[in-house]
């Protein structure tokens, strides 16, 4: 087990046969991912061929009704959601529904309610629940023979399984710190996402990270909105044992703005960068300037943790 | 998106909360007009997006005709912390004879909804809550409870309303639950709830919403078809009205280096290292705005994206700075020379690309000569020349 998945782990795609869904699939399948399944009522009994997308061979991925015959079927325990916003809920709670414990929903522009109440729903029947509005969950095999999981939209091949985690709120930043760090590598990369509302927090990655054995150190990327760095913040002083190295983005914006993400605000003087990079240093988080002094700051760590 | 005063009162008076009776003018005519029929004396309020609009003289009482005209020229014109006032509401001025407050809102740290609330209003409540923070209750709804009636009498015993109120507060707590779910509501604030009527006669008193506060959550705007009504294209900026044209997400900061990407957190970043690098270089210099290009951008959104952001007079130099995942280096290459080539009187560009397609990209921009068009191998390099260059195209004029 790398982070909430098991290496080589049956996942299904809700919205595999839309224009997002296809694309992704296909680059989920050239990166090892074991997908087992799509997911449409309009489209169930279609068999789809993903050219040289499995080890090169073509790769044939039969379309299910539902999730609960998607499960039935193929033992499925993930589900990678590319569903507009306007259907996204109903297909998270009939995934909830049918049994499936990890949902990562890639889409943007769902309504908060709606992933309140989804979420909420997870926490009740125990399924977890990353995203809305994330890149998705990237862990890299912990045996040479084995395949990780590439579920949603982290490019693959940028890195190779190393001693780091790493947890984002932005998609972009992910890669690039993943980028920085290629050298090193990771055993999992995690977007939370960029909404108000997401069904993993960044306390709750970093607890998965702390419980993991073979992680050493997190990468934490935070942006301003909210108080999920604060959060991590003292719960990391409390009980994290490894070292974590955080950056922080959104300085320069201004009061009450949406920067882009549906949670990147502030308001009222509460959210902003400053505040979120004191509550971290305050703990003896390091936080860095950029990415790259982010980048060096882990590497001084790693080095410490060596010597 | 944030309501207007009258545009929240509309939505609570929907749901049956009191609300005293107010007309929206943005003229001294329909001032006149409205105040007469609201009668006298009457309160004017100044129809802004932004707090504290009572201390910068946004709201005034008038005694009759005459005056309520004379108020409302004087606020007509105001632009209130930087906000300008879109127009005024006439609304009935009523005797209060003591303050609640109470708000319902997205609570993102227990992912579920805040109701914010307190028997002793009046100020501001971060005032009261900094020093009587036991006065203020924070309770919960949770997503998929079911607050009913019995629930709201509860709430309303436990915030503190006075007995005589309980039964009425409960009744509008549970409305304003309804108004904050129907209308996809990310705040629902009444503040003041007051209680009004005459001090001596008990069956006049009763409680009504003097002032509102209503946000709408953007994500859920293709199921309320109504929200066209609330559009505000005179207020909103001419840069970020033409980048929602095109579907970018474009925020306007008034510096001078443009600032484009991919991703809300690589751009938020951007305009971060550009800011440290006009402080370290002590020309000050600033990002000129935030522009979000999304993932899997085409050369066209990044052919619009920088035609945009160089029509902005302030800008002088451009930083694009793209880490391909989905989105191809290569594509965005095209489109910044599909722009340079319709855009009279260039500026100079620094583009950093990483990731998808980088060396296919780098080679096109190199391949044009173009002097305007300058390459990083870094973010942060980049955000220096960019900084730089800005610095000295202004140093020139």
């Amino acid at each position: 087990m790398t982070l909430f998945i098991e290496d080589g782990a049956p996942v299904i795609v809700q919205g595999m046969t839309g224009h997002q869904g296809m694309t992704h699939t296909a680059r989920m399948l050239k990166a090892g991912t074991n997908i087992v399944g799509g997911v449409n009522a309009r489209k169930a009994g279609l068999d789809v061929t993903f050219p040289a997308a499995r080890d090169g061979e073509d790769a044939t991925i039969h379309v299910f009704a539902d999730c609960a015959e998607a499960k039935a079927v193929t033992g499925a325990v993930a589900s990678v959601v590319f569903v507009p916003p306007r259907f996204a809920k109903d297909a998270v709670v009939e995934a909830i529904e049918a049994g499936i414990t990890l949902i990562v929903v890639i889409t943007e522009g769902i309504p908060v309610a709606d992933s309140a109440y989804f979420v909420e729903l997870a926490q009740r029947r125990g399924a977890r629940i990353i995203g809305p509005n994330c890149p998705g969950l990237l862990t890299l095999p912990s045996t040479p023979e084995a395949k990780g999981c590439n579920l949603g939209i982290i490019p693959d091949g940028i890195v190779g399984r190393g001693p780091l985690g790493l947890v984002s709120k932005s998609g972009t930043l992910t890669y690039q710190l993943m980028g920085e760090l290629s050298d090193i590598g990771f055993t999992a990369c995690l977007g939370a996402g960029g909404d108000p509302i997401v069904g993993t927090t960044l306390v709750e990655a970093l607890q998965a990270f702390e419980a993991d054995e073979t992680t050493k150190a997190v990468v934490m990327i935070g942006e301003i909105g909210g108080s999920a760095e604060q959060d991590a913040a003292a719960w990391a002083a409390e009980h994290m044992t490894k070292p974590v190295v955080a950056y922080i983005a959104g300085f320069t914006a201004p009061e009450g703005k949406q920067m882009g993400h549906a949670g990147a605000i502030v308001s009222g003087g509460k959210g902003t960068a400053q505040d979120k990079k004191e509550a971290l240093e305050k703990v003896g988080i390091r936080v860095g300037r950029t990415p790259g002094q982010t980048a060096a700051f882990m590497r001084e760590t790693l080095a410490g943790l060596e010597g | 998106m944030d309501l207007y005063e009258y545009q929240a009162r509309e939505l609570l008076a929907e749901q049956g909360i009191p609300t005293p009776e107010g007309i929206y003018a943005q003229n001294s005519h329909e001032v006149a007009e409205a105040a007469d029929r609201i009668g006298y004396p009457c309160v004017i309020k100044a129809q802004v997006k932004i707090g504290h609009r009572g201390q910068a003289g946004g709201v005034k009482l008038a005694k009759d005709r005459d005056d309520a005209v004379l108020k409302a020229e004087e606020i007509l014109p105001m632009t209130i912390h930087g906000h300008k006032v879109s127009g005024v509401l006439v609304a009935e001025a009523k005797n209060v004879l003591h303050e609640y407050y109470v708000s319902i809102s997205v609570d993102r740290a227990s992912r579920d909804f805040d109701v914010l609330a307190t028997a002793n209003g009046g100020t501001e409540v971060e005032a009261i809550a900094k020093e009587h923070p036991e006065a203020v209750k924070r309770l919960h709804i949770e997503a998929l409870g079911d607050f009913d009636i019995e629930a709201a009498r509860a709430m309303a015993r436990e915030i503190g309303f006075y007995h005589a109120d309980v039964e009425q507060a409960a009744q509008i707590l549970l409305r304003m639950w309804r108004c904050f779910k129907e209308n996809d509501a990310t705040l629902v604030e009444i503040n003041p709830l007051a209680k009004i009527g005459d001090p001596d006669d008990e069956a006049s008193k009763t409680l009504c919403a003097l002032d509102a506060k209503i946000s709408l959550d953007d994500n859920a705007a293709f199921r309320h078809d109504g929200w066209k009504r609330f559009a505000d294209a005179r207020s909103g900026d001419p840069f970020e009205l033409r980048a929602k044209e095109h579907g970018l997400h474009y925020v306007h900061l008034h510096g001078e280096v443009g600032v484009i990407g991919n991703g809300a957190g690589l751009v938020m970043s951007s305009l971060d290292a550009v800011s440290g690098a006009g402080e370290e270089q002590g020309t000050g210099v600033k990002p000129a705005n935030f522009l979000d290009i999304g993932g899997g951008a085409s050369a066209e959104v990044m052919a619009a994206s920088l035609e945009i952001v160089m029509s902005d007079p302030q800008v002088r130099s451009v930083f694009i700075n793209v880490y391909g995942g989905i989105t191809s280096c290569e594509q965005v290459a095209k489109g910044i020379l599909e722009a340079l080539d319709q855009i009279a009187g260039a500026k100079p560009i620094v583009v950093r690309f990483d990731g998808n397609a980088a060396a296919e990209g780098l080679a096109i921009l190199a391949a044009s000569h173009n002097p305007n068009v300058h390459v990083a191998d870094t973010m942060e390099q980049a955000a220096q020349e960019s900084a730089r260059l800005a610095a000295e195209a202004k140093e020139d004029r």
